[in-house]
Protein backbone atom coordinates (compact mmCIF):
# COMPACT_ATOMS: atom_id res chain seq x y z
CA UNK A 1 0.00 0.00 0.00
CA UNK A 2 3.01 2.29 0.40
CA UNK A 3 4.70 1.32 -3.12
CA UNK A 4 0.55 2.31 -4.22
CA UNK A 5 0.64 5.86 -2.22
CA UNK A 6 3.58 6.62 -4.31
CA UNK A 7 6.52 5.96 -1.54
CA UNK A 8 9.82 4.68 -2.42
CA UNK A 9 12.88 3.10 -0.44
CA UNK A 10 11.17 1.48 1.96
CA UNK A 11 12.87 -0.55 5.15
CA UNK A 12 11.31 -2.49 7.93
CA UNK A 13 12.90 -3.04 11.32
CA UNK A 14 13.03 -6.30 13.55
CA UNK A 15 9.59 -6.74 14.65
CA UNK A 16 9.06 -5.80 18.81
CA UNK A 17 7.01 -7.96 21.08
CA UNK A 18 4.50 -5.31 21.75
CA UNK A 19 1.69 -7.15 23.26
CA UNK A 20 3.64 -9.42 25.83
CA UNK A 21 2.46 -9.55 29.36
CA UNK A 22 -0.21 -7.50 28.21
CA UNK A 23 -4.00 -7.89 28.47
CA UNK A 24 -3.69 -8.42 24.66
CA UNK A 25 -1.12 -11.14 24.53
CA UNK A 26 -2.93 -14.11 23.87
CA UNK A 27 -5.20 -12.44 20.65
CA UNK A 28 -1.49 -11.04 19.48
CA UNK A 29 0.03 -14.61 19.64
CA UNK A 30 -2.85 -16.02 17.90
CA UNK A 31 -2.15 -14.27 14.85
CA UNK A 32 1.50 -13.36 15.19
CA UNK A 33 1.13 -9.36 15.63
CA UNK A 34 4.55 -7.64 16.61
CA UNK A 35 5.05 -4.02 16.07
CA UNK A 36 7.54 -3.09 13.65
CA UNK A 37 9.16 0.73 12.84
CA UNK A 38 8.53 1.30 9.02
CA UNK A 39 10.97 3.78 7.11
CA UNK A 40 9.69 5.03 3.15
CA UNK A 41 10.62 8.36 1.35
CA UNK A 42 8.64 10.71 -1.07
CA UNK A 43 10.25 10.71 -4.38
CA UNK B 1 -20.96 0.16 5.84
CA UNK B 2 -18.19 2.04 4.31
CA UNK B 3 -17.93 1.42 0.82
CA UNK B 4 -14.94 -1.09 -0.17
CA UNK B 5 -13.58 -0.74 3.53
CA UNK B 6 -13.86 -4.57 6.14
CA UNK B 7 -15.83 -1.93 8.83
CA UNK B 8 -17.63 1.34 8.91
CA UNK B 9 -14.89 4.42 9.13
CA UNK B 10 -17.25 6.60 11.57
CA UNK B 11 -18.13 3.45 14.04
CA UNK B 12 -14.62 2.45 14.35
CA UNK B 13 -13.33 6.16 14.33
CA UNK B 14 -15.96 6.20 17.71
CA UNK B 15 -15.14 3.35 19.12
CA UNK B 16 -10.91 4.19 18.83
CA UNK B 17 -12.05 7.45 20.25
CA UNK B 18 -13.71 6.17 23.11
CA UNK B 19 -10.66 3.62 23.86
CA UNK B 20 -7.85 6.62 24.02
CA UNK B 21 -10.46 9.19 25.68
CA UNK B 22 -10.02 6.44 28.47
CA UNK B 23 -6.22 6.24 28.43
CA UNK B 24 -6.09 10.13 28.48
CA UNK B 25 -8.16 10.29 31.42
CA UNK B 26 -6.93 7.16 33.25
CA UNK B 27 -3.46 6.26 31.81
CA UNK B 28 -2.93 3.93 34.50
CA UNK B 29 -5.90 2.02 33.95
CA UNK B 30 -5.69 -1.78 32.90
CA UNK B 31 -6.12 -2.00 29.03
CA UNK B 32 -5.28 -4.83 26.25
CA UNK B 33 -1.88 -2.97 25.78
CA UNK B 34 0.95 -1.77 27.89
CA UNK B 35 0.93 2.25 28.52
CA UNK B 36 3.90 5.06 29.99
CA UNK B 37 7.14 5.12 30.61
CA UNK B 38 7.04 1.01 30.75
CA UNK B 39 6.33 0.81 27.65
CA UNK B 40 8.60 2.77 26.03
CA UNK B 41 11.37 0.85 27.50
CA UNK B 42 9.73 -2.25 26.04
CA UNK B 43 10.11 -0.84 22.89
CA UNK B 44 13.46 -0.02 22.78
CA UNK B 45 13.77 3.96 23.20
CA UNK B 46 16.98 4.58 24.33
CA UNK B 47 16.96 5.36 28.41
CA UNK B 48 18.05 8.22 28.70
CA UNK B 49 15.08 9.41 26.63
CA UNK B 50 12.41 7.94 28.70
CA UNK B 51 14.26 8.78 32.25
CA UNK B 52 14.11 12.12 31.49
CA UNK B 53 10.76 12.94 30.30
CA UNK B 54 7.75 13.96 33.13
CA UNK B 55 5.34 11.71 33.93
CA UNK B 56 2.38 13.98 32.70
CA UNK B 57 4.55 13.67 29.38
CA UNK B 58 4.87 9.88 28.89
CA UNK B 59 2.47 8.37 31.02
CA UNK B 60 -0.27 8.25 28.28
CA UNK B 61 2.34 6.67 25.65
CA UNK B 62 0.44 4.10 24.08
CA UNK B 63 2.32 3.54 21.27
CA UNK B 64 3.71 -0.30 19.87
CA UNK B 65 7.29 0.41 18.54
CA UNK B 66 9.87 3.13 17.86
CA UNK B 67 9.03 5.20 14.81
CA UNK B 68 12.54 6.89 15.81
CA UNK B 69 14.53 3.41 15.89
CA UNK B 70 15.28 3.77 11.79
CA UNK B 71 16.50 7.43 12.49
CA UNK B 72 16.11 10.32 14.31
CA UNK B 73 14.71 13.62 13.03
CA UNK B 74 17.51 16.06 12.15
CA UNK B 75 18.17 19.18 13.44
CA UNK B 76 15.69 22.18 11.96
CA UNK B 77 13.15 20.05 10.78
CA UNK B 78 9.64 19.80 10.46
CA UNK B 79 7.72 17.22 11.26
CA UNK B 80 4.19 15.86 12.07
CA UNK B 81 2.65 13.02 14.31
CA UNK B 82 -0.42 11.43 13.12
CA UNK B 83 -2.26 10.47 15.92
CA UNK B 84 -0.16 12.52 18.82
CA UNK B 85 -2.01 11.00 22.02
CA UNK B 86 -0.47 12.53 24.76
CA UNK B 87 2.82 13.62 22.37
CA UNK B 88 5.42 11.72 23.80
CA UNK B 89 6.69 11.02 20.39
CA UNK B 90 6.26 14.50 19.50
CA UNK B 91 8.31 15.60 22.62
CA UNK B 92 10.84 13.18 21.75
CA UNK B 93 11.00 14.58 17.94
CA UNK B 94 11.11 18.40 19.27
CA UNK B 95 14.65 17.65 20.98
CA UNK B 96 15.73 16.02 17.96
CA UNK B 97 14.55 18.60 15.89
CA UNK B 98 16.09 21.20 18.14
CA UNK B 99 14.57 25.29 18.80
CA UNK B 100 14.81 25.29 15.02
CA UNK B 101 12.57 22.58 14.21
CA UNK B 102 8.98 22.57 14.34
CA UNK B 103 6.37 19.73 15.77
CA UNK B 104 2.55 19.38 14.69
CA UNK B 105 1.05 16.72 16.78
CA UNK B 106 -2.29 15.91 15.22
CA UNK B 107 -5.02 14.02 17.25
CA UNK B 108 -9.14 13.61 17.14
CA UNK B 109 -9.68 13.11 20.65
CA UNK B 110 -9.73 16.21 23.22
CA UNK B 111 -8.92 14.92 25.93
CA UNK B 112 -5.74 13.81 25.14
CA UNK B 113 -4.62 16.95 22.98
CA UNK B 114 -5.66 18.44 26.54
CA UNK B 115 -3.14 16.53 27.99
CA UNK B 116 -0.31 16.99 25.58
CA UNK B 117 -0.83 20.51 25.19
CA UNK B 118 -0.40 20.83 29.21
CA UNK B 119 2.32 18.85 29.23
CA UNK B 120 4.24 20.98 26.05
CA UNK B 121 3.91 24.06 28.41
CA UNK B 122 5.10 22.60 31.60
CA UNK B 123 8.23 21.96 29.52
CA UNK B 124 8.32 25.01 28.21
CA UNK B 125 8.61 23.05 24.26
CA UNK B 126 7.84 26.39 21.89
CA UNK B 127 8.24 24.51 19.18
CA UNK B 128 5.53 21.85 18.95
CA UNK B 129 1.95 22.36 18.55
CA UNK B 130 -0.90 20.30 18.73
CA UNK B 131 -3.73 20.69 16.28
CA UNK B 132 -7.44 18.77 16.61
CA UNK B 133 -8.26 16.84 13.33
CA UNK B 134 -8.42 13.61 11.59
CA UNK B 135 -5.37 11.76 10.07
CA UNK B 136 -7.45 11.17 6.93
CA UNK B 137 -7.78 14.51 6.64
CA UNK B 138 -5.00 16.26 8.12
CA UNK B 139 -4.96 20.20 9.07
CA UNK B 140 -1.44 20.49 8.04
CA UNK B 141 -0.31 22.88 4.29
CA UNK B 142 0.79 21.11 1.54
CA UNK B 143 4.57 20.27 1.58
CA UNK B 144 4.99 21.90 5.24
CA UNK B 145 6.70 18.48 6.34
CA UNK B 146 10.10 17.25 6.23
CA UNK B 147 9.42 14.02 8.28
CA UNK B 148 5.48 12.58 9.10
CA UNK B 149 6.16 10.36 12.25
CA UNK B 150 2.75 7.54 13.65
CA UNK B 151 2.86 4.82 16.35
CA UNK B 152 0.25 2.78 16.36
CA UNK B 153 -2.38 4.90 14.75
CA UNK B 154 -2.38 4.06 11.00
CA UNK B 155 -3.93 0.11 11.85
CA UNK B 156 -6.71 2.23 14.01
CA UNK B 157 -7.91 3.40 10.87
CA UNK B 158 -10.70 1.59 8.29
CA UNK B 159 -9.10 3.70 4.75
CA UNK B 160 -5.48 2.94 5.23
CA UNK B 161 -4.92 4.58 1.27
CA UNK B 162 -6.33 7.25 2.11
CA UNK B 163 -4.01 7.93 5.30
CA UNK B 164 -0.90 7.48 2.75
CA UNK B 165 -2.04 9.31 0.02
CA UNK B 166 -2.79 12.73 2.95
CA UNK B 167 0.52 11.51 4.35
CA UNK B 168 2.12 11.71 0.74
CA UNK B 169 0.23 15.17 0.39
CA UNK B 170 1.77 16.99 3.65
CA UNK B 171 5.38 15.67 3.06
CA UNK B 172 7.56 17.55 0.74
CA UNK B 173 9.28 16.23 -1.94
CA UNK B 174 11.86 13.98 -0.67
CA UNK B 175 10.48 13.91 2.77
CA UNK B 176 10.14 10.93 4.66
CA UNK B 177 7.48 8.92 6.34
CA UNK B 178 8.52 6.48 9.19
CA UNK B 179 6.17 5.22 11.45
CA UNK B 180 5.87 1.83 13.74
CA UNK B 181 2.72 0.00 13.65
CA UNK B 182 1.47 -3.61 14.27
CA UNK B 183 1.53 -5.71 11.41
CA UNK B 184 0.21 -9.75 11.45
CA UNK B 185 2.09 -12.84 10.47
CA UNK B 186 -0.78 -15.28 9.95
CA UNK B 187 -3.68 -14.29 7.93
CA UNK B 188 -6.61 -12.64 9.73
CA UNK B 189 -10.20 -14.52 9.36
CA UNK B 190 -12.66 -12.21 7.24
CA UNK B 191 -15.07 -12.55 9.78
CA UNK B 192 -12.40 -10.83 12.49
CA UNK B 193 -11.23 -8.47 9.95
CA UNK B 194 -14.57 -7.11 10.18
CA UNK B 195 -15.59 -7.00 13.83
CA UNK B 196 -14.93 -3.53 14.87
CA UNK B 197 -14.66 -5.00 18.77
CA UNK B 198 -11.05 -6.92 17.55
CA UNK B 199 -9.63 -3.77 16.35
CA UNK B 200 -9.71 -2.20 19.44
CA UNK B 201 -9.45 -4.77 22.22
Amino acid sequence: MLEESGFIDIAIGPPVDTFGGAGGESKARLFEVYGYAFLAHKP
Amino acid sequence: MSEGLPVDALSLRDEVMAKYRDVAVNPHGAYHFHTGRPLARRLGYPEAVVARMPESAIEAFAGVGNPFSLGAAMPGERIVDLGSGGGFDCFVAAEQAGAEGQVVGVDMTDEMLQRARSAATAMGLGNVEFRAGLIEDLPVETGWADVVISNGVINLCADKRRVFDEIMRVLRPGGRLQFADIATGKAVPEAAIRNIDLWTD
